[in-house]
């Protein structure tokens, strides 16, 4: 199959406007002799781009057989490329505003292999899209169970269960607490390009610097809260995430839409995370990671943004059934040793700010750094109280963090490599962290899952334990899998082509 | 350096192995539950092994480059400040030269690896002792590499790698070329007897 010919249009649309963008950078504040010029280039590229893109959308074919998706593509090297749908770990749909006007969606694949997006088909019409990531759901389905059914369209469409849909108030709340300074990066990108005529309003350019500084820190923060906290809105206006059978699928975003499916057979860990905002109000996030994104691109693996605790914790337990944890937390030396570090850190700062003041001709009131060193205690207290950690029969359970408080559920059969680290100044309190390795991405939830600081022998105990039980569960499910092939020979059944 | 200087050696690791790989069709079972019960897992496995000491050469040697350039900007540094001389670049580059010997040292007294039943077993490292276990079920492929210095010394290493986020491939240093080789067959065999499902 081809793609969707108006994607022509929009792609030569993008490349056009892609180079224009670039060239208002060049071309900003220089004289207007240029822009004759940058108009020729345009008009030029313009006309190249789309005869690229005639040919690209002539050379791009593509098919979905019964057992994988065939893409043969490529304007001067050709690729073939076939990805089993067995192999298939999430299937993604964008629709940017343009793509929504012209009733274009982009669908992306990922697998567990490389690490960018396996196969994208950019622009394919929305209803395509629907189409394809149903049938490589349904193919996903039919393969694991060994066909038992050999009619996929005589199949009804598949029960949809709604789980959870964003209220305006949650929404709200995820446009405070997802204020994310990452975005200062961007705003220090654009600052150059304005702040030349800022300057200009000043004669002295230190006088000028003096006045802008703040002024421009205290701006850059605000505009950048504002931004991503706009940002959050937007990207999670109308979230849903229902449940169709054994996959989960969301829908989000206000003019880019997103949708995109988990596969429940795929997940690889959960995460809980509450912020410290969020703790306070009840509420909580739950991130579902599968092991086909790269390490930066988690922003969909978000199963659900924000919602009430409770709430979260019962559709946690819906995707991987682990108790209710009750974590025990490291042993208290722990807590000296956190006690002795922010400690020497405050001291540290105290110290630097004296000399500060005595080096200097500043006259910096030194002592008011000394607040930190009643800080240093209950900093501690509070990592201390955020650790904790659950072994339960299917599932470990660990956490983390006091700012943001991470709380990762492991599945035995999920691990894939266990190991416990001693660092010299743990080693002087016979203290260890344990780091249960899977294969999931970890962008969202920011780091391995790991058990932080408790005791050395129970770690090592810990580490021989949980890979013990990843045999074991290994054996298990081989052992279900083995019956449930015995049982689907039995009948006489033709078996998937 | 020969093979001879490796501790624990004869035992179990010079018993002839099984080609892990066979030729298609040879035993007619194309989903390897034969095959799998073919590989005998105690004639595999071994018991803690060190590296071959010739390994902490090598690890001093890999420091002698970094001291030496440190000791050249130290040298550079301190001809042109009023105090102290070139020669202060000698003892910069001897200093941290010897402190890299002594670490390679220890660093070589810190390993070990256990070929085990189930999974491969690692334990290295001096400032953060680091415990590893990499079940088979989960060794996606397994590298022997040999770079320049230790083709000088004549050894290898052997590199195992997992579908794991981070610290996903873990390799083990200081072996000879023979065992090497050896163990890689041996990790190959492991695997496809622990067979498990998809890694992922």
């Amino acid at each position: 199959m081809k793609l969707d010919p108006l994607s022509i249009p929009y792609r030569t649309g993008k490349s056009v406007l892609r180079l224009a963008w670039v060239l208002v950078f060049l071309f900003l504040g220089s004289p207007l002799d240029g822009l004759t010029g940058a108009g020729l280039l345009v008009v030029a590229w313009f006309v190249v781009a789309l005869a690229y893109q005639l040919i690209y959308y002539q050379r791009f074919e593509y098919e979905l057989t019964d057992d994988s998706l065939d893409i043969v593509s490529g304007v001067v090297s050709r690729r073939n490329r076939e990805i089993p749908v067995r192999r298939v770990q999430n299937v993604d749909i964008s629709r940017n505003v343009a793509q929504r006007l012209l009733g274009l969606a982009q669908i992306n694949l990922e697998t567990a292999g490389g690490s960018s997006t396996e196969a994208s088909l950019n622009c394919v019409s929305e209803d395509e899209a629907r189409r394809l990531q149903s049938a490589i759901g349904q193919l996903k389905r039919e393969e694991g169970q060994t066909a038992t059914d050999d009619e996929p369209d005589a199949e009804p469409a598949v029960e949809e269960r709604r789980l959870f849909d964003i209220t305006p108030k949650e929404l709200a709340l995820l446009g405070v607490t997802g204020i994310d300074l990452r975005l200062l990066s961007v705003v220090t990108v654009v600052l150059p390009v304005v702040a030349p005529s800022l300057r200009e309003r000043f004669a002295d350019p230190l006088v000028g610097l003096a006045v802008t500084a703040p002024l421009a820190a205290v701006v850059i923060v605000a505009v950048a809260a504002v931004v991503s906290g706009v940002l959050a809105v937007t990207n999670y206006y109308g979230f849903q995430l229902s449940r169709r059978s054994e996959e989960l699928q969301y829908e989000r975003g206000l003019l880019q839409r997103f949708s995109g499916t988990i596969p429940l057979e795929k997940v690889q860990t959960l995460g809980i995370s509450e912020s410290f905002i969020a703790r306070r109000l009840g509420y909580a996030s739950l991130a579902v990671e599968t092991a086909g994104y790269g390490p930066d691109d988690a922003g969909s693996q978000s199963a659900v943004p924000l919602a009430d605790r409770d709430r979260v914790l019962s559709l946690a337990a819906s995707v991987e059934a682990f108790d209710d944890p009750d974590f025990r937390r490291p042993p208290r030396r722990a807590r000296q040793r956190y006690v002795v570090r922010y400690g020497a850190v405050a001291a540290v700062a105290v110290g630097a700010v004296f000399a500060a003041d005595r080096l200097t001709t500043l006259p910096v009131a030194w002592y008011w750094a000394g607040v930190l060193l009643p800080v240093a205690p209950v900093a501690a207290h509070l990592k201390w109280v955020n650790l904790g950690y659950d072994v339960q029969p299917e599932y470990v359970v660990l956490r983390e963090g006091f700012w943001t408080r991470t709380t990762t559920v492991v599945p035995y059969y999920r691990v894939q490599t266990v190991l416990n680290s001693r660092t010299v100044f743990q080693r002087r309190r016979r203290l260890a962290t344990l780091v249960v390795d899977t294969a999931g991405s970890s962008g969202l939830t920011g780091g391995q899952p790991r058990a932080l600081d408790i005791d050395a022998d129970r770690a090592a105990e810990l580490r021989e334990a949980v890979a013990d039980r990843l045999q074991e569960s290994l054996d298990r499910r081989q052992e279900k899998r083995r019956r449930e092939r015995l049982r689907s020979i039995e009948p006489p059944t033709t078996g998937t082509a | 350096m020969d093979a001879n200087t490796e501790r624990g050696d004869g035992e179990p690791f010079d018993e002839p192995l099984t080609p892990a790989v066979r030729p298609v069709g040879a035993e007619g079972d194309a989903d390897g539950a034969a095959a799998g019960e073919a590989i005998q897992v105690e004639e595999l496995t071994g018991s803690r092994r060190t590296l071959d000491p010739t390994i902490q050469r090598v690890w001093a040697l890999q420091a002698a480059v970094p001291s030496l350039v440190l000791g050249g900007i130290a040298g550079a540094a301190f001809a042109f400040l009023p105090v102290g001389d070139a020669w202060v670049g000698t003892v910069v580059a001897t200093v941290v030269f010897a402190l890299a010997a002594v670490l390679a040292v220890l660093r070589y007294r810190s390993w070990a690896y256990e070929v085990r039943g189930d999974s491969l077993y690692l334990e290295r490292g001096v400032i953060t002792d680091v415990t590893t276990v990499v079940p088979y079920v989960r060794i996606q492929h397994v590298d022997a590499s040999r770079g320049p210095i230790e083709r000088a010394f004549g050894l290898a290493t052997t590199v195992v790698y997992t579908a794991g986020s981070r610290g996903a491939d873990v390799s083990i240093p200081g072996l000879s070329p023979e065992r090497a080789e050896d163990l890689q067959a041996r990790l190959k065999q492991l695997t496809i007897a622990a067979e498990g499902e998809d890694a992922v």
